[in-house]
């Protein structure tokens, strides 16, 4: 049997299918648990957690009155 | 919260009992030998301990705890307990298993404040008024409320590149040490997150929780606790616009005067002056009168009602804010969470957006403190709609806090490629004792645990492979 060190990351099914994505370009998944876990190498947390953020503004439009 | 809550039984007790709470018994009469000290303290109790307390006074014997119980009806019984309970934790009330006995120091003390009775000047000693340059209750007021706003404007500018007048030294070591604000690259202090919360309080909390720090660190500059304690105490039961003498007070209360008029809590005409006068942020300190005068641009006193005047902002379904005011410290509070459009004589217009909201929470501010913000300055206009704010907009910001959680991680180890079913479910059911699991998946024959219980997991296995 193996243990494996890495992050669990807990998240609804459309954030995993964007990291997902985010993925292809750059390899941080380990594994791929379920719908809503996956699990990454440690030392790329920060920079996931930055590429996501950036990510989910892309997709957000306010109103400049 | 609800209105009915603010007096009520159910009310969150004062800030400073829990650290009268915490003193020890011997302390704690010593405090109650001065009648101002029991006083005051009177004040912060509750409603339920006041009438315990009150029904106790005058008699001299112990009253039998029966007796007392008798008088509650059933839905009371929990109420009451605690209350009993909390005024034995603070010494006041002797032994309540048995028997009811005041603490005979405070019996006594508290009396002759009732009464009007004994020498005892712990109320302070009044000098005639009539000197020359002696202040008036105006001058008082706009002292404390510019060395209060000096205070609140250097924690709220710091870290935008305004460079607001800085109070003294002495109040800059109590912001560093209450966490309120921190020293970085050398000798500039930025806000934190707890900083942020706290301009969000109302004055009185505020001052409650610098006063609490400062008892804190009594202990350490060598001051005793007690007279801290009394004499703040004391101040509390002054009258605003009477001068007092200093020839009563002790070392240390003098040198607590220095501290004080930093805080904008005392004000001297100058620092080697035998009398001082007490400002409005100290006559209220045990009071539910506002602390800080009623601004409004003309300077105008007069006392209504706390929440009516207070009241400030409208806020609308479109997220536009309009802030009658003019004081450039609640300008900035605002610009904590708001973005602001512009500003009038009178009046600052500016709406909530997601900006400024996400600046905000990655400040440390929760949505439920600018959301109680708004409603504790909301205009009084604002009282007709139902409810206060607009449900929108409260929403939204509570939703705009959630975006930030949508991704949680947590460190551990992946264990997996179990030899079969049964050894999986054995070293799971033993991480599930250490209760180190946070993830498991059976048909894969993986779980996820924790970093602190990988010691325990590893070595479980090793020792059942090394042995089976």
């Amino acid at each position: 049997m193996k243990a494996i060190k890495g992050v669990l990351l807990t998240c609804d099914p459309a954030v995993k299918q964007l990291l997902v994505n985010m993925d292809e370009k750059q390899h941080f998944i380990i594994q791929d648990l379920d719908d809503n876990h996956l699990l990454i190498k440690a030392d790329e947390e920060d920079r996931v957690r930055k590429e996501l953020d950036a990510e989910l503004e892309r997709n957000t439009y306010s109103l400049d009155t | 919260m609800p209105p009915a809550a603010a007096r009520g039984l159910d009310a969150i007790p004062h800030s400073l009992l829990p650290f009268l709470q915490s003193q020890s018994q011997n302390s704690l009469t010593r405090l109650y030998s001065r009648p101002s000290s029991c006083l005051a303290i009177f004040r912060l109790l509750g409603p339920m301990e006041r009438q315990i307390v009150m029904n106790l006074l005058w008699i001299d014997s112990s009253v039998l705890t029966s007796t007392l119980d008798s008088w509650i009806m059933r839905d009371g019984r929990k109420h009451y307990e605690a209350a009993i309970a909390s005024l034995a934790r603070l010494h006041i009330i002797m032994n309540p298993s048995s028997k009811l006995t005041l603490n005979s120091t405070l019996k006594s003390a508290f009396r002759m404040a009732i009464t009007g009775d004994g020498e005892h000047r712990s109320f302070g000693v009044p000098t005639e008024r009539g000197e020359k340059r002696s202040a008036s209750v105006e001058v008082l007021d706009a002292y404390a409320v510019e060395r209060w706003e000096t205070i609140l404007h250097f924690m709220v500018s710091s870290g935008t590149g305004q460079v607001p007048a800085k109070p003294s030294q002495g109040v800059l070591y109590l912001l560093q040490r209450s966490g309120l604000m921190a020293t970085m690259l050398g000798t500039n202090m930025k806000i934190t997150s707890a900083g942020f919360q706290f301009l969000l309080h109302s004055p009185h909390e505020q001052l409650w929780t610098l006063l609490l720090q400062y008892l804190h660190m009594a202990e350490e500059r060598q001051m005793d606790l007690v007279e801290v304690l009394s004499f703040l105490l004391m101040l509390s039961t002054m009258e605003l616009g009477q001068d007092y003498s200093t020839e009563n007070l002790s070392p240390t209360q003098l040198t607590m005067l220095e501290d004080l008029r930093d805080y904008g809590l005392v004000w001297q005409r100058k620092p080697s002056s035998r009398r001082f006068n007490p400002t409005r942020l100290a006559t209220t300190l045990t009071s539910s009168s506002p602390p800080l005068p009623t601004t409004s641009s003309t300077g105008n006193l007069t006392q209504h009602a706390e929440s009516i005047s207070d009241g400030f902002i409208i806020l609308e379904t479109n997220y536009r804010l309009y802030a009658y005011t003019d004081n450039p410290l609640q300008t900035a509070v605002l610009n904590l969470f708001a973005t602001l459009k512009s500003r009038f004589p009178n009046l600052v217009v500016g709406s909530i957006t997601r900006d400024s909201v996400k600046k905000a929470l990655a400040n440390g501010i929760s949505a439920d403190q600018i959301i109680s913000y708004l409603t504790a300055h909301a205009h009084p206009q604002m009282r007709k709609n139902n409810p206060l704010l607009p449900v929108t907009v409260q929403d939204q910001i509570r939703l705009w806090e959630l975006e930030k959680n949508r991704l949680k991680s947590q460190d551990g180890y992946l264990y997996t490629a179990f030899a079969s079913q049964a050894d999986y479910e054995f070293v799971l059911d033993y991480a599930r004792k250490l209760g180190v699991v946070l993830w498991e998946n059976s048909a894969k024959r993986c779980f996820f645990g924790t970093l602190e219980g990988h010691v325990n997991v590893r070595g479980f296995i090793e020792r059942r492979t090394g042995g089976g």
